[in-house]
Formats: structure tokens, C-alpha cells, sequence
């Protein structure tokens, strides 16, 4: 990737620390999530490669942009977005969106995967980021806390 | 108070093949095909508040194109966080236009709530130092040059008439042509 568009989380900050200490990725940080949405679409217009790194309650925020802008203008754009809520999340309010988050990717047609934390993270990364490229379109990378601990 | 299009003609006239344009929805987007732009245009058709963080994306990864993004008071209203985002951000490269006419133009002209928003003060309370309010066409050129030597983000302010009854030609493009054609 050429430029990483964050919202922080607990989950995803020690992943966004390495990327601020590449010398080849830009990481942004960024108010709300549809912006890092719009951002990674324009480096990748210009012939970059963006990427979004937030938590699933700023996934669910993106209803309208997926649509409006991602899905319209077959863009690719690709995610990496902690599951807060699921079934290894000790904190009792993330669970409601833990429960609607799948559920959400699949009505809204996002192709997405859950990190297998047996596998090889790196090639699940590499296999999102062509998908989205080859279809120009959304690819959503699911993570949890224990993956990158 | 002078209506939008005089105001885009003039900026219109002033970009060259080494810009960018990034157009909001509405009567931007929906003109823009009509117009001889010598840059290359991004115009969405929906995505409120998109083209600011859009034309950061591109702006941040082509530092050497000078890039213009056009947004509408009521885009704004709605992302106001994309101020601070660019802010701290600091592209050297990006010029924000933000058209004020206090109408929601594309949904059918409804008024936005009826706060007397300072823009000027809010962009400057965001972090964006560079701000200029454009009150006239010929007053387009300067300002825009001023941005470009700023070398820090800008955004000009262009208070336009609100006119119900102009005549805005429809979307004569589809999403996937405009993105096939916009090449950098």
C-alpha cells in the first residue's frame, strides 16, 4: 500500500503504529470513517494504493459511500476493520455491533473473510488487495485483537 | 449576489492540464461535461461530502498536480470533520472551493437549517489557515493563485445566489465513464 486512512481503535493501533513507521506508506490519520473511504479511493485513482484501517461501528457508517461512491464507480478500495463484539471481545458494549456487523457486510454484497490467525495473515492481506483490485470494488479483512497481539 | 455559474466559468478558465478537478454532486457535476476543462474532472453523482477527502487522496499521492475540489455548504454541513482531516494532513497541493448558497440544490432546493454559519471562521477554526472569500468572478483569478503559492491547504468561500429556476443541464455521464476517462 501507498497510503492507510485510519480511525483508531484499540484493536487496529498496533497494526497503524507499524504502518506510520514505513518509509513507503503514508498513514492518515482521519476524523470519520467515510472520509478514509473517499481518501483511499482517490490514491487509488491516482495510481496509488489506499487502504482503510477502522473499527466495525465505522464500517457501519459507510452504508452510503460504499454505495455512492465505491460501489457506483467500481472503485477498488480495501478494509481492514476490527470485530469488536464477537466472541473474543471481553468489553460488554461492543457487542450489538459485534452481531449485526457480518450480517451487514452481507446484505450490503461486501466480499469480506475473517482473518484466519492459524494461516498466514500477510497472503490473506495480499488476497484481499487483489480481489479488490480485480473487482473493482469493496474486500473486507475482518480482524480481531488476538490476530495482531 | 452573483448567481454560481459565472463564478465556475471563471475558475473553469483558470486550470490547466498539470490540475485536477474533483467535482461535489449537482450543478457542478452536472455542467462540467458542458464546459471545456483542460484537467482531468472526477464529477460524483451522489457521495455527499466525498470530493474534499477524495481530492486529498489524489492530492497526497500526486503531489506534483495542483488539485481542486469543489463542495456545497450543504455537503459540508454534513462532514465538517473533512476541515481538521485536511488540516492535519497539510497537503500542499489541494484547493477546496466551497459554493455557499444555503440550499440543498440537488434535492430540490430546500433550505439547510437555518444557522448563520461563519464558514470562513469554522475552516479557520479547523486548522486551515489559507482562506479567502471569492465575492466576485473576477476576483476568482487572484484567489486562486494565492492558494496555489500558499503551499499549505486552502479553501475559498463563494457566496452565490440561490436561483430555483436555473436551468441545470441533467447528468450527461455514467460513473464508470467518468472514471475510465480520468487519467493523471
Amino acid at each position: 500500500m501507498t497510503l492507510v486512512a485510519s480511525v483508531p481503535d484499540t484493536w487496529i493501533g498496533k497494526l497503524m503504529a507499524t504502518v506510520r513507521g514505513s518509509r513507503t506508506i503514508r498513514a492518515l490519520d482521519v476524523a470519520r470513517e467515510e472520509e478514509a473511504v473517499a481518501i483511499a479511493c482517490g490514491a487509488n485513482l491516482a495510481g496509488g494504493r489506499g487502504a482503510v484501517l477502522i473499527q466495525n461501528a465505522g464500517l457501519l457508517n459507510c452504508g452510503g459511500i460504499l454505495a455512492g461512491l465505491v460501489e457506483l464507480y467500481r472503485l477498488p478500495c480495501f478494509f481492514i476493520v476490527s470485530l469488536r463484539g464477537d466472541h473474543r471481545d471481553p468489553i460488554h458494549y461492543h457487542v450489538p455491533k459485534g452481531r449485526v456487523t457480518v450480517a451487514t457486510l452481507e446484505a450490503w454484497r461486501l466480499p469480506h473473510a475473517i482473518a484466519d490467525r492459524a494461516g498466514d495473515l500477510a497472503a490473506q492481506v495480499r488476497r484481499g488487495v487483489a480481489q479488490a483490485e480485480e473487482s473493482r470494488g469493496p474486500y473486507v479483512l475482518l480482524i480481531s485483537g488476538e490476530d495482531l497481539a | 449576489m452573483t448567481p454560481r455559474k459565472p463564478f465556475l466559468d471563471a475558475l473553469v478558465a483558470l486550470l490547466t492540464p498539470r490540475d485536477v478537478l474533483v467535482s461535489c454532486l449537482g450543478a457542478n457535476a452536472r455542467w462540467l461535461p458542458h464546459m471545456q476543462v483542460a484537467a482531468p474532472v472526477f464529477a460524483l453523482c451522489d457521495s455527499m461530502g466525498a470530493a474534499i477527502p477524495l481530492a486529498l487522496g489524489i492530492a497526497l499521492t500526486r503531489p506534483d498536480r495542483h488539485v481542486v475540489a469543489l463542495e456545497g455548504d450543504g455537503s459540508l454541513l454534513m462532514s465538517p470533520n473533512v476541515l481538521a482531516t485536511v488540516a492535519a494532513a497539510r497537503p500542499t497541493n489541494l484547493t477546496s472551493i466551497l459554493w455557499v448558497n444555503g440550499h440543498y440544490e440537488s434535492s430540490g432546493g430546500q433550505a439547510l437549517p437555518g444557522a448563520p454559519v461563519d464558514w470562513p471562521a469554522l475552516v479557520r477554526a479547523s486548522g486551515i489557515a489559507h482562506v479567502t472569500t471569492v465575492e466576485t468572478p473576477a476576483a476568482m483569478a487572484p484567489a486562486l493563485a494565492a492558494a496555489r503559492r500558499a503551499a499549505a491547504p486552502a479553501l475559498l468561500v463563494v457566496p452565490i445566489a440561490f436561483d430555483a429556476g436555473e436551468e441545470i443541464p441533467p447528468y450527461s455521464e455514467k460513473p464508470e465513464e467518468i472514471r475510465a476517462r480520468f487519467r493523471l
